[in-house]
C-alpha cells in the first residue's frame, strides 16, 4: 500500500539514502531497524511525504505521494515524533484536537464529530481521564500516549472504507521511556493494530522492542536495505552482525527475542 | 643712548645699580606674571565664550574651537577639538594651550587638564544676566578686562532699553519652540521658565506660556499648547532656512489651526544663531525678539 | 471545556467591551479638566471652544493612536512568540525596533537635508529602517536551508539589534543636543499624534496584517508542536512561517512609525491573556489585540496625568509595569 521504489535522498551534498525499495502492505506492523545515521528518520520523512526523494518514487495505493495535497496526505499518514515539546500550555484535548487540522477548512471550527473522534482516540490510548490536564504536567509515557492519540485523531475518519487505510509512523517511540512505559507502548501498538487494523511503521534501534512489537522488520544500513521480511528471518545472528558489526546470540524467551552480545572484550580481560 | 652707555662704562657702581634695578623690574612682575599675563594660546569648547573672546579682542589668541563654532567667520580657519560630549583631549594637549574654556559638566576633561597643569575657565549655562557677568569674567581671564566691562555694560544698557520700552504695555502670550520634528508637530521642545531664552522673552516684553515651569526646556504636547493658547509662536533655529522650507514648516502649524497665534498668522520662524547662543550678541537677539513679539 | 466558538465569542465580548470603555473614557481624562458637554457643543465655533479643541485635536487622535499601536504590538507579539516557539519573544526581538530607531534617528539628525519636503520624515524613515532590518534578518535566515530556521532567525535578529545599535551611536555623533534629546524621547514612545493623518496612513497595512493574523491562528497552534510535527499534521510550515514573519514585522514597523518603539506591550499582554483564556491562538489573538488596545490607552492616560502638567513618555509607564511583571513571571515559573 505504501511503497518506496528506488528512493534516493540527500541533505544538500550528503547522500543519505541510496535506492531504497520497500513495500508496506495494508495492516502491516513493520519495524525499521538500523544504527544511528543509517537513514531511518530520513526514510520516515519520505514515507510520510514530508520530504520528496531526489530520485525514485514514494507511492501510496499506487500513486505518487507528491500528487496528493498536504491535507489529503495528512489524513492518511500521521507521524509520532520521538519527543514532543510544546511551546505553550495546551490541554491534552487541545493537543489531540490539533490532529484534526487536515480535516478542517481554514476558518472551520472543530465540530462534534471531531470532538468524538478525539475522545475516541484518547480512549484507545488509555489517557481519556487526562483530557483536561495541561500537557506539560504529564509524565513522559502519558505525553507519548497523548501524542499518539493526536496522531490517531489525525488519521481517523468516520467514513473510512478500507481498514488498514490509516498509517501510523512512530520515530523511536521508546527512546525516552522507562521499561514500564516501553512495555505499555508495545501493548498499545498491538492493540491499535488488532482493533483498528491500522498500518504501523516503527523506527527503532531497540532490537528487542522491534522484535516484540513488529511482525516484519526492515534492516537499514548506510542508506540501503540490508534485509527485510518476517522477524525471525531478519533477526538472525548473521544479519545482526552485518548490521552492527557485533557478534550476538539471538535468544527466544517466550514470545520475546533477546539479542545478547557475545564475547565482550572486558569480560575476557577480567577472566 | 650713547651718553648713558658712556656713563655706565665710567661709573661701575651705577652700572651695578642699573643691573640690579633691571633685575628687580624683571623679577617683580614674575610673581604677578602668573596672575595677570594674558593667555596667548586659548582653546574654547563653548561657542558662546568663543564669541566673547573675539568680541573683547582676544580673537587672535584663540587657537582652537569646538565642532559647533561658527561665529565670527574667523573661527572657520581654526583647529576643531570636539565639543561637549566628545572633546578630543589629545588634540587639545597637542596644541599646547595655556587656557581652555570648558563646560562645567566636562568633569573628566577638567581633571585631565588639571593633571596636565593647564588652566581652565569653567563655564555653566545660566540666565541672561549671567551672560554679561561671564563676559566680564572671560575678559578678566583673557587679559582684556576693561574692554569686556565696556562691552558688557553696553549690552546691559541695550537690553534695558528694550525692557523699559515694553515693561508697562501688554505682554502677548508667547510660545518659544526650540526644537521639533521636521514638517510635523511632534517632539516639540519649548523654552520653559528657566534659562536665558526665558529671560530674553521677558526682557522683550513677552509672556512665555511655559514661564511657570521651572525647567529650561519643556516637552510640549498638543494638549498643553492648546490649553496655553499662545498668541505668538516663535520658532528659534540656529541654522539658516530656505524660503520654500520655511513656508512648508509654517504650514505645519495649521494642524492646530484654532490657536490664536495660528489664526492671526503670528507664527514666526527665526533662523538666527544669535537667539540661541548666550553670547555677546544677546542684545541684538533681544531686540530681534521684541520686534517679532510686538509686530514691528 | 466550552466549545471554541463560545470561547472566542466570550473573549471578544469581554475584552472588546473593556477596550471600548477605555477608549471612550480616555479622552475625557487629562491634565486639563474639560467638559464633555462643552466639547460637543456645536453652537460654539471650534476656534473659541478650547474643550472641543483639546478633545478632538489633542486627546482623541492620541487615544486612537494608543488603541492602534497597542493592539498591533500585542498581536504581533503573539505571532512572534508562536513563530519563534518562545513565550519570551517580543515584536522587537528580531531587530525591528533597532532598524526603526536608526531610521528615525537619521531623519531627526539629517532631516533638513533628506526630508522629502512637506512630509514628516521620521515616521517614514523609521518604517523604512524597520523594513531594512527585517529584510536582512529574513534573507539571513532563509539562506541556510529550505524553510525558516527559528534558531537562525533569533541569532540574525540579535545580531541586527547589536549592529543597528552601533550604527545609532555612530549617527548620534553627528547630532546636536536637541536632536539627541528628541531621539531619546522618541525611543521612549510618544503617542501625541495631534492629527488623524498618521493613523489613516498606517491603517491599511495594519488591517492587512490583522487579516493575516486571523489566518495564522490555527497554524500557530500547530507550529508550537515543532516544525516537523506541524508539517506531518498537514501544515505548510514554511509558508506559515513566512506569512507570520512578514505580517508581524510589517505590523510592528507600522506601529513603531506611529508611536515609537513602545516596549513590553508585546510580551505583557500575550502573557496575561494566555493566563486568562488558555493557549489556543484563535482566542489569544483577538483577545490580545483588544486587551493591548485597552492596556496602552490606559498607560497613556497614566502617563498624561501622573505628573501633570508634564508628561512621562508612555514607554516608561509600560516599562515600570513590565519590569516587576517579569520578575513575577520568573518567580512563578519555578
Amino acid at each position: 500500500m505504501l511503497q518506496a521504489v528506488d528512493a534516493t535522498f540527500g541533505y544538500g551534498d550528503t547522500p543519505v539514502l541510496h535506492g531504497v525499495s520497500l513495500d508496506i502492505p495494508a495492516g502491516a506492523l513493520v519495524g525499521l531497524i538500523g544504527p544511528n545515521g543509517a537513514g531511518k528518520t530520513t526514510l520516515l520523512r519520505l514515507l510520510s511525504g514530508t520530504r520528496r526523494p531526489s530520485a525514485g518514487q514514494m507511492l501510496l495505493d499506487g500513486s505518487p505521494l507528491s500528487v496528493r495535497s498536504r491535507a489529503a496526505l495528512a489524513q492518511r499518514i500521521a507521524v509520532v515524533p520521538q519527543e514532543s515539546q510544546l511551546a505553550f500550555d495546551y490541554t491534552v484535548l487541545e493537543v489531540v484536537l490539533m490532529g484534526r487540522y487536515a480535516h478542517l477548512g481554514t476558518f472551520a471550527v472543530e465540530g462534534p464529530t471531531d470532538l468524538a473522534i478525539a475522545r475516541a482516540a484518547l480512549e484507545a490510548t488509555g489517557v481519556a481521564a487526562l483530557e483536561e490536564r495541561m500537557f506539560s504536567t504529564l509524565s513522559g509515557g502519558e505525553k507519548q500516549r497523548a501524542i499518539i492519540a493526536s496522531a490517531l485523531a489525525q488519521i481517523s475518519s468516520s467514513s473510512r472504507s478500507s481498514p488498514g487505510g490509516e498509517i501510523l509512523i512512530l520515530d523511536e517511540p521508546t527512546a525516552a521511556l522507562d521499561l514500564r512505559y516501553q512495555l505499555g507502548v508495545a501493548s498499545l501498538l498491538h492493540d491499535l493494530h488488532a482493533r483498528r487494523g491500522s498500518t504501523i511503521v516503527v523506527s527503532t534501534h531497540d532490537l528487542a522492542f522491534a522484535a516484540r512489537v513488529c511482525r516484519t522488520l526492515v534492516m537499514i544500513k548506510d542508506g540501503r536495505v540490508l534485509a527485510s521480511g518476517p522477524v525471525d528471518d531478519v533477526l538472525s545472528a548473521g544479519r545482526v552482525r552485518e548490521l552492527y558489526d557485533v557478534d550476538v546470540d539471538v535468544v527466544r524467551h517466550g514470545s520475546s527475542r533477546l539479542v545478547v552480545p557475545r564475547g565482550q572484550g572486558d569480560t575476557e580481560r577480567r577472566a | 643712548m650713547n651718553y648713558v652707555s658712556a656713563m655706565l662704562r665710567r661709573q661701575p657702581l651705577l652700572r651695578h645699580l642699573v643691573l640690579l634695578g633691571s633685575l628687580a623690574i624683571v623679577a617683580l612682575p614674575v610673581h604677578g606674571q602668573e596672575q595677570t599675563r594674558a593667555p596667548g594660546r586659548i582653546i574654547s569648547l563653548v561657542p558662546a565664550v568663543t564669541e566673547m573672546l573675539f568680541a573683547v579682542g582676544a580673537g587672535p589668541r584663540v587657537i582652537g574651537v569646538s565642532s559647533f563654532d561658527h561665529f565670527p567667520p574667523e573661527v572657520e580657519r581654526l583647529e576643531r577639538v570636539g565639543a561637549l560630549l566628545d572633546p578630543n583631549v589629545e588634540r587639545i594637549l597637542a596644541l599646547r594651550p595655556d587656557l581652555v574654556v570648558v563646560y562645567r559638566s566636562q568633569t573628566d576633561l577638567i581633571a585631565q587638564l588639571g593633571r596636565a597643569q593647564i588652566p581652565t575657565f569653567v563655564y555653566g549655562h545660566a540666565g541672561l544676566a549671567d551672560v554679561t557677568s561671564t563676559l566680564r569674567d572671560v575678559g578678566a581671564r583673557a587679559g582684556a578686562a576693561a574692554r569686556a566691562s565696556t562691552l558688557a555694560s553696553d549690552i546691559e544698557r541695550r537690553i534695558d532699553v528694550v525692557r523699559k520700552r515694553f515693561a508697562a504695555g501688554p505682554r502677548p502670550k508667547t510660545l518659544v519652540v526650540i526644537a521639533r520634528d521636521a514638517f510635523a508637530l511632534r517632539g516639540i521642545y519649548a523654552s520653559g521658565g528657566a534659562g536665558f531664552i526665558q529671560d530674553m522673552i521677558v526682557a522683550a516684553g513677552g509672556d512665555n506660556v511655559f514661564g511657570d515651569t521651572r525647567r529650561q526646556a519643556v516637552q510640549a504636547t498638543s494638549e498643553l499648547i492648546i490649553t496655553r493658547a499662545p498668541e505668538i509662536i516663535l520658532e528659534l533655529r540656529g541654522d539658516p532656512i530656505d524660503a520654500a522650507t520655511r513656508a512648508k514648516e509654517l504650514r505645519t502649524w495649521d494642524t492646530l489651526a484654532s490657536l490664536p497665534a495660528v489664526r492671526n498668522k503670528r507664527v514666526h520662524i527665526i533662523a538666527d544663531a544669535r537667539t540661541v547662543i548666550p553670547g555677546p550678541r544677546v542684545a541684538e537677539a533681544v531686540e530681534l525678539l521684541a520686534g517679532a513679539i510686538h509686530n514691528e | 471545556m466550552r466549545s471554541i466558538r463560545t470561547r472566542i465569542l466570550t473573549a471578544v465580548l469581554t475584552f472588546g467591551g473593556g477596550a471600548l470603555l477605555t477608549i471612550l473614557l480616555a479622552p475625557l481624562i487629562g491634565s486639563t479638566p474639560i467638559s464633555v458637554r462643552r466639547a460637543f457643543d456645536w453652537s460654539v465655533p471650534f476656534g473659541d471652544n478650547p474643550d472641543a479643541q483639546i478633545f478632538f485635536i489633542a486627546r482623541l487622535p492620541r487615544t486612537l493612536a494608543g488603541a492602534l499601536v497597542g493592539s498591533t504590538l500585542a498581536s504581533a507579539g503573539v505571532v512572534f512568540q508562536g513563530l519563534l516557539r518562545n513565550p519570551l519573544a517580543t515584536p522587537f526581538t528580531l531587530g525591528v525596533s533597532a532598524g526603526a530607531a536608526l531610521g528615525a534617528m537619521i531623519a531627526i539628525t539629517f532631516a533638513p537635508a533628506l526630508a522629502p519636503s512637506g512630509i514628516p520624515a521620521a515616521p517614514l524613515a523609521s518604517f523604512a529602517g524597520s523594513l531594512l532590518a527585517v529584510g536582512i534578518v529574513y534573507l539571513l535566515a532563509r539562506a541556510r536551508h529550505r524553510g525558516l530556521s527559528t534558531n537562525t532567525l533569533l541569532l540574525a535578529g540579535v545580531t541586527m539589534n547589536a549592529f543597528f545599535s552601533a550604527l545609532i551611536l555612530f549617527v548620534q555623533y553627528f547630532a546636536d543636543f536637541t536632536d539627541t534629546f528628541r531621539i531619546l524621547r522618541w525611543l521612549m514612545g510618544d503617542l501625541d499624534v495631534s492629527s488623524y493623518a498618521p493613523l489613516v496612513s498606517t491603517l491599511p497595512l495594519v488591517i492587512a496584517s490583522f487579516a493575516a493574523f486571523v489566518w495564522l491562528a490555527r497554524p500557530l497552534n500547530l507550529l508550537s508542536l515543532g516544525p516537523d510535527a506541524a508539517e506531518s499534521r498537514g501544515l505548510d510550515v514554511t509558508g506559515a512561517q513566512r506569512v507570520a514573519f512578514v505580517s508581524a514585522s510589517l505590523a510592528t514597523g507600522a506601529a513603531v512609525s506611529v508611536g515609537g518603539p513602545v516596549g513590553f506591550i508585546g510580551i505583557i499582554v500575550p502573557h496575561l491573556v494566555r493566563l486568562m483564556v488558555g493557549a489556543d491562538h484563535r482566542v489569544v489573538l483577538p483577545a490580545s489585540a483588544l486587551f493591548g488596545a485597552a492596556f496602552l490607552v490606559a498607560c497613556d492616560v497614566v502617563s498624561r496625568t501622573v505628573m501633570a502638567p508634564l508628561e512621562l513618555p508612555v514607554g516608561i509607564i509600560t516599562a515600570l509595569i513590565g519590569g516587576p511583571f517579569f520578575l513575577w513571571l520568573l518567580v512563578r515559573r519555578r
